[in-house]
């Protein structure tokens, strides 16, 4: 009898202690929810996300956090699916009870999650998916796009391909959504803006498909002046290392969004194709500003690499949730959307703003072509042309349209 | 060669080449999955991982010896060593015990391996993309063909396939090792009753085929991107080869990857947007007249 009398009391104290702590936590800090992919290929991508975040918040809290509470957050792996992705942004504001959410590299998990953040009023900041739906039609209040998405991306470079002399083109990619909206980006506003151009061909092939060589010899074959390849993740450097050994690269220049990323460069060390373009949003050794150059040193110190493009987006997220808390002076999620609308801070990239009409970050777009430094063992982005965001970006008209 | 340019075009006999070079890879993975379907009657999911850790075990073995010709020569004869070791360690610590079981759980024990050795990949190599460079003399390309430019690299690959072709046929018909497996695979009791110590003949047999897939990643690392995720895009396909060309028969799988790799490359020579249908349409027409695959089947 006494035996079970102090297991009862035991247990009432742990289950009230559970019950109490998320409160305690709510008062006390800011929580913040990321959903991301922590498994498979995509990590490539995501790991640099998280540090930049982590590296933004601890530099926050060490002076004290937000209105005298510290962020705190807590990561939950989707491993690229949405139904995971969708239960556990759930179980974040439902049972941690965070006050904003982040991520995620998966365009359909994000699209789930912006459904149900709509509907608990919870702001949403999407780290590196790069649907158009996601800030266009399928956008609204909650959610802030803290990166380029496939039209823009596909814009920006359509900018840069139309000062180019070519007029044969050819189209070619991974055969799924991302390949698709990256191709008709580029495609239907080059068209719009130098009305000569043709296309004499197209080919697509699976995600994932390992080896171009058959396609690129029978791209070789038609002779077309450029080549569009809207190719994704490890499809970017198998496409160019098969550039590179059946002589593609010398003969025809073709563009791949984040071509010259350094996700794509730095594994193929001396080995990658020169002369191929690609556009991105950021780069360890441009802008060549001592703000970048802070960043670079402070995130090597951390981590032992050099920041990509996903390490800008995790930094500026942390920096723009703390500064929006700030100005809004209190913990309020419609002060904070409020505070937010229309904000500008320094960034690595120089000052970015949070456009008013629909929440999009106006990142600048670097467009370059792979070239070899004999400061790096890999290639880096020659003759860079920075595209301005206003340029690339579609305008709040055209937003306020498709929301419609 | 203008006689033959008579009859086949240029641009078809090269896309023919390119199909044979990349039949050796799925050849040389779908023979060792064969192999273990056939003699071990595990339906090896995890196969693609031992593949991938190959691809992984190469860059690592390669940037070792310095990053250059020598260290990808080093890779191509530890690398699937030490994929051999890891599935020797499998076998024994695992597979062993489970052979008695039906086919359902065997394919979901195999796939919960590939999914633990894809975050074991994770925690050695991280998750960042790998590369091998191509070794120094096959770099670049040779016009060939009608001038049409073949990568060396692939050229390779077309001397490696038959290579291990052959060492496989004389493994399974010249040598005991070979004969007891193929009688294993026949009749597993009736070995035992003889007195050959089955378990043994059956964890060489999956170290074998294991070694095989090591060995195709280390040859298809210098082409790609070695990355996470790699092995599931490639077991598909691997088995897809074997169901066409009969479970457990290597020769089957050697029709099936030949199939398989120049109907691709066919196909996208006549219809580009649509090339990755013609190797699964092939597959399906196949099965519609073989149901049991091309060659006879050791099931």
């Amino acid at each position: 009898m006494k035996k079970s009398m102090i297991f009862s009391v035991i247990f009432l104290f742990f289950v009230g202690l559970f019950a109490v702590s998320p409160l305690l936590y709510a008062q006390s800090a800011i929580k913040v929810g990321i959903v991301d992919t922590y498994t498979g290929p995509a990590t490539t991508f995501t790991m640099d996300v998280l540090d930049g975040f982590k590296l933004a918040v601890n530099k926050i809290n060490a002076k004290g956090g937000v209105l005298g509470k510290k962020i705190e957050y807590a990561t939950r792996d989707e491993k690229f699916k949405p139904d995971i992705g969708l239960a556990m942004a759930k179980e974040l504001v439902l049972k941690e009870k965070v006050d904003i959410l982040m991520g995620t590299i998966n365009s359909a998990t994000t699209l789930a999650i912006s459904d149900f953040v709509r509907k608990e009023k919870i702001p949403f900041f999407v780290t590196f998916a790069k649907s158009d739906k996601i800030i266009g039609e399928k956008g609204h209040k909650y959610i802030f796009n803290m990166n380029e998405n496939t039209a823009m991306a596909g814009k920006a470079a359509a900018i840069a391909l139309s000062k180019k002399p070519y007029v044969k083109y050819w189209i070619a990619g991974d055969d799924y959504e991302y390949g698709h909206a990256i191709a008709d980006g580029v495609w239907n506003n080059l068209k719009k803006m130098k009305p000569q151009v043709q296309k004499v061909g197209e080919s697509w092939w699976k995600v994932g498909e390992a080896d171009f060589t058959p396609y690129i010899t029978q791209i070789l074959a038609a002779k077309p002046d450029f080549i569009i390849v809207a190719t994704g993740g490890s499809g970017m450097v198998n496409f160019q290392k098969a550039a590179k050994a059946t002589g593609l690269s010398q003969k025809i220049p073709f563009y791949q969004h984040t071509a010259v990323e350094l996700s794509v460069v730095k594994p193929q060390g001396q080995n990658a194709p020169e002369g191929v373009y690609g556009t991105a949003n950021y780069f360890f050794y441009y802008p060549d500003t001592p703000a970048n150059k802070a960043f670079v040193e402070e995130f090597k110190k951390a981590y032992n690499r050099e920041p990509r493009i996903g390490a800008l987006s995790g930094y500026m997220t942390a920096q723009f949730i703390a500064e929006g808390y700030k100005k809004a002076g209190k913990i309020d999620t419609e002060a904070l959307i409020k505070a937010l609308e229309g904000m500008s801070l320094d960034s690595p990239v120089g000052p970015l703003a949070i456009r008013a009409c629909d929440h999009q970050l106006e990142l600048p777009m670097y467009f370059g072509v792979t070239k070899k430094n004999p400061k790096y063992d890999f290639l880096v982005a020659g003759d860079i042309q920075v595209i301005q965001a206003k340029d690339y970006m579609p305008t709040c008209e055209e937003v306020k349209k498709l929301r419609k | 060669m203008d006689s033959i340019y008579a009859i086949v075009s240029p641009g078809v006999l090269s896309q023919i080449f390119v199909g044979l070079s990349r039949t050796t890879i799925l050849f040389i993975v779908a023979s060792g999955l064969s192999l273990i379907l056939g003699v071990l009657r595990i339906p090896n999911v995890a196969h693609g991982s031992l593949y991938m850790i190959g691809a992984f075990a190469a860059y690592t073995v390669t940037k070792v010896f310095g990053g250059g010709s020598t260290g990808f020569w080093m890779a191509l004869i530890i690398a699937p060593l030490i994929v051999a070791l890891v599935s020797l360690i499998a076998e024994r610590g695992m597979f062993q015990f489970l052979y008695e079981r039906e086919h359902l759980m065997l394919l979901l024990l195999t796939f919960a391996f590939s999914l633990v050795f894809g975050d074991l990949v994770k925690l050695v190599w991280g998750g960042e993309y790998k590369s091998v460079p191509v070794p120094h003399i096959f770099q670049g390309f040779v016009p060939l063909f009608g001038g049409l430019p073949f990568p060396r690299y692939n050229i390779f690959l077309l001397v490696a396939g038959p290579v291990v072709a052959i060492l496989l046929w004389l493994l399974t018909n010249k040598t005991k090792i070979g004969k007891i497996a193929r009688a294993a695979a026949v009749d597993r009791e009736m070995v035992g009753a003889v007195g050959i110590n089955v378990s043994w003949v059956f964890a060489i047999v999956f170290v074998i085929g294991c070694f095989l897939a090591g060995l195709g990643g280390v040859l298809v690392a210098p082409t790609v991107s070695v990355t996470l995720g790699m092995d599931h895009n490639l077991i598909m396909e691997a088995f897809l080869i074997v169901i066409m060309g009969g479970l457990g028969n290597i020769w089957g799988a050697l029709l099936g990857a030949l199939i398989f790799g120049i109907t691709q490359s066919l196909g996208i020579l006549v219809w580009p947007q649509f090339g990755i249908i013609f190797p699964y349409l092939a597959v399906v027409i196949v099965l519609l007249f073989r149901p049991t695959g091309l060659l006879k089947s050791t099931w």
